[in-house]
């Protein structure tokens, strides 16, 4: 494995990493892994996580990867324009895309995401075909009548929620989020902005577009308020003919930024094993590159 | 700025090295991470000082110790003593790419103590600044654990491994090694063999902050700054906030601005 700084960009460049296989180990000379940033944390990501799995996926599973700041978070400077967040983390994917393309021939990219990252894997995949799977960490799910269910048993059958419930309705208890919960004044710390939460209803249509295309996807899921049971996910877009593009792992201990070891360990061996399989997979379903064709997606 | 790794190469480190705007300063400056999740929470802070001092005209190297960021491995078998030759290999770095002739080291929290050893170690940097530092390796480590046993009350996972002793908190872990080479570090001790003028910035007033100034205040070069600001590195919100202590950056900033070394070295 050979990592090396690699900037993408030229007045305003993008910051990030490109770790390597071994010639010896590199099983897919086509597919290269891109690892988005998490909300605010810088592209090391939450626990060290995105170094962690970058390291990984190239030793074990044999794949090229790339993690990198987007413009305005950790080591990649703000750039001006007048594209929103949301719609500038796509194009910079595809930049970064292109740069790889051109770079080393990429032609294939598997995105992957925790959060805001997942959310960006899902858009940049709905952007742009060169994009073949996803592995996406709490990425898009919605409430279902199960989890609606399993949720609000818990609660009822608590006296401290039911306790809670009536001193809220009584004005006597606020629940306190980002910087009201840490005490911290908000011009000292700064707290990602996940606003934008779409329809449940424009998901489904996007899943379906990925699906005919037949993106491969990985979903995790770890314990949080929102997401229930194992297969939440495919009861909560139950419309959607995902045959045989979709893997579920749900790991109903583990916290959202995955801060215990051993949940961290599993999740990176299951991505890992997941990224090889699907990369063979990918393999065998498209047409073999043309060697001397150009690429035709070069900066 | 330019990012590259640097160092010896199977423990290779990764830095970004900010150049020198104007105001040519024969003084360049390293910038030394806390440990964990507070160097996740302390990024933008520390690239921000680096911005700010390479504004005044200093050339500038941050970096990631072995084992964490972006740097090779992790941390087992390494110990602090390798984190502290880690911010030698950093100082050679920048007066090689830089040319400065004299290198100060700013370190934040476990930083500052790492920092401390290294200026002791090292009679060619120039000054230390300590930025809300640890001052005891074994006080810090029995802190780290009393916190991980206060917050299994509240349902936290995060633990000590009876197996190896090795500390999970807040999502990183600290092997036994790294922790024993740690426990025998005192700032008050090693900052005795520190020649080079010292400055302490602290955003609240502790004991701990106490006893350095009164360690080192009859010293003609220690200066110390007091700039409330928020402090709580280690608190983990389920989303991933960071920490943007302004005034601490501002104050360390003007410190570099008024105090030069040409100045500095009037003291000595």
């Amino acid at each position: 494995m050979r990592e090396q700084v690699v900037t993408v960009g030229h007045e305003r460049p993008l910051v990030g990493i490109f770790c390597e296989p071994s010639s010896a180990d590199m099983t897919d000379s086509r597919t290269a892994v891109i690892l988005l940033n998490s909300g605010v944390i810088h592209r090391v990501g939450s626990c060290r996580l995105t170094v962690t799995l970058a390291r990984a996926i190239a030793q074990t599973s044999g794949l090229s990867t790339f993690r990198f700041d987007f413009s305005g978070i950790g080591d990649s400077e703000a750039r001006r324009g007048t594209l929103t967040a949301e719609q500038a983390a796509v194009e910079e994917v595809q930049e970064v895309m292109d740069h790889l393309s051109s770079w080393k021939q990429y032609d294939r990219f598997i995105l992957y995401g925790l959060c805001s990252g997942a959310f960006a894997a899902y858009r940049t995949a709905l952007e742009d075909p060169r994009v073949s799977a996803t592995v996406q960490l709490d990425g898009y799910c919605y409430m279902t009548p199960k989890s609606y269910l399993l949720h609000y048993s818990r609660r009822l059958s608590s006296p401290g929620r039911w306790i809670k419930f009536l001193l809220r309705k009584l004005g006597l208890f606020k629940i306190k989020r980002g910087a009201e919960l840490s005490g911290i004044d908000e011009q000292f710390f700064e707290v990602p902005d996940f606003a934008s939460y779409p329809p449940k209803e424009d998901v489904a249509k996007g899943l379906e577009q990925l699906n005919l295309r037949n993106l491969q996807m990985l979903y995790v899921f770890m314990g949080n308020e929102h997401y229930k049971y194992e297969t939440q996910f495919l009861d909560c877009f139950s419309s959607v003919p995902f045959k045989d593009n979709l893997k579920i792992i749900h790991q109903p201990l583990a916290s959202h930024i995955l801060s215990e070891p051993a949940d961290r360990q599993t999740v990176v061996e299951a991505i890992a094993a997941w990224v090889k399989s699907t990369s063979r997979k990918l393999e065998s379903h498209q047409a073999p590159r043309e060697l001397d064709s150009p690429v035709s997606h070069g900066p | 700025m330019e990012a590259f790794f640097f160092g010896p190469s199977k423990s290779y480190l990764f830095g970004a090295f900010h150049p020198r705007h104007t105001n040519f300063q024969d003084e360049g400056v390293v910038l030394c991470n806390p440990f964990g999740q507070e160097y996740l929470r302390a990024h933008k802070s520390i690239r921000r000082l680096a911005i700010n001092l390479a504004e005044l005209g200093y050339p500038v190297l941050r970096f990631d110790y072995r084992g964490t960021g972006d740097s090779a491995g992790d941390l087992t078998g390494v110990t602090s003593q390798d984190w502290i030759d880690d911010i030698g290999h950093a100082i050679q770095e920048l007066r090689d790419i830089a040319s400065v002739s004299r290198v100060a080291v700013v370190g934040l929290r476990l930083g500052g103590l790492l920092a401390a050893k290294a200026a002791a170690e090292n009679e060619d940097i120039s000054r230390l600044i300590l930025w809300d530092p640890i001052i005891d390796g074994d006080g810090y480590i029995e802190e780290i654990k009393s916190v991980i046993e206060r917050a299994q009350h509240f349902g936290s996972r995060s633990k000590i491994l009876e197996q190896d002793g090795t500390i999970h908190f807040n999502g990183f872990c600290m092997p036994k090694l790294f922790q024993e080479s740690l426990a025998r570090l005192r700032l008050n001790e090693t900052t005795s063999d520190v020649t080079s003028p010292i400055a302490q910035f602290v955003s609240h007033e502790s004991d701990d902050f106490a006893s350095i100034q009164q360690h080192l205040g009859q010293r003609q070069t220690f200066h110390s700054e007091l700039a409330p600001a928020p402090h709580d590195w280690n608190y983990v919100d389920h989303v991933g906030g960071i920490l943007w202590p302004k005034p601490v950056i501002d104050a360390i900033s003007r410190y570099f601005s008024t105090m030069t070394h040409q100045k500095m070295s009037h003291y000595a």
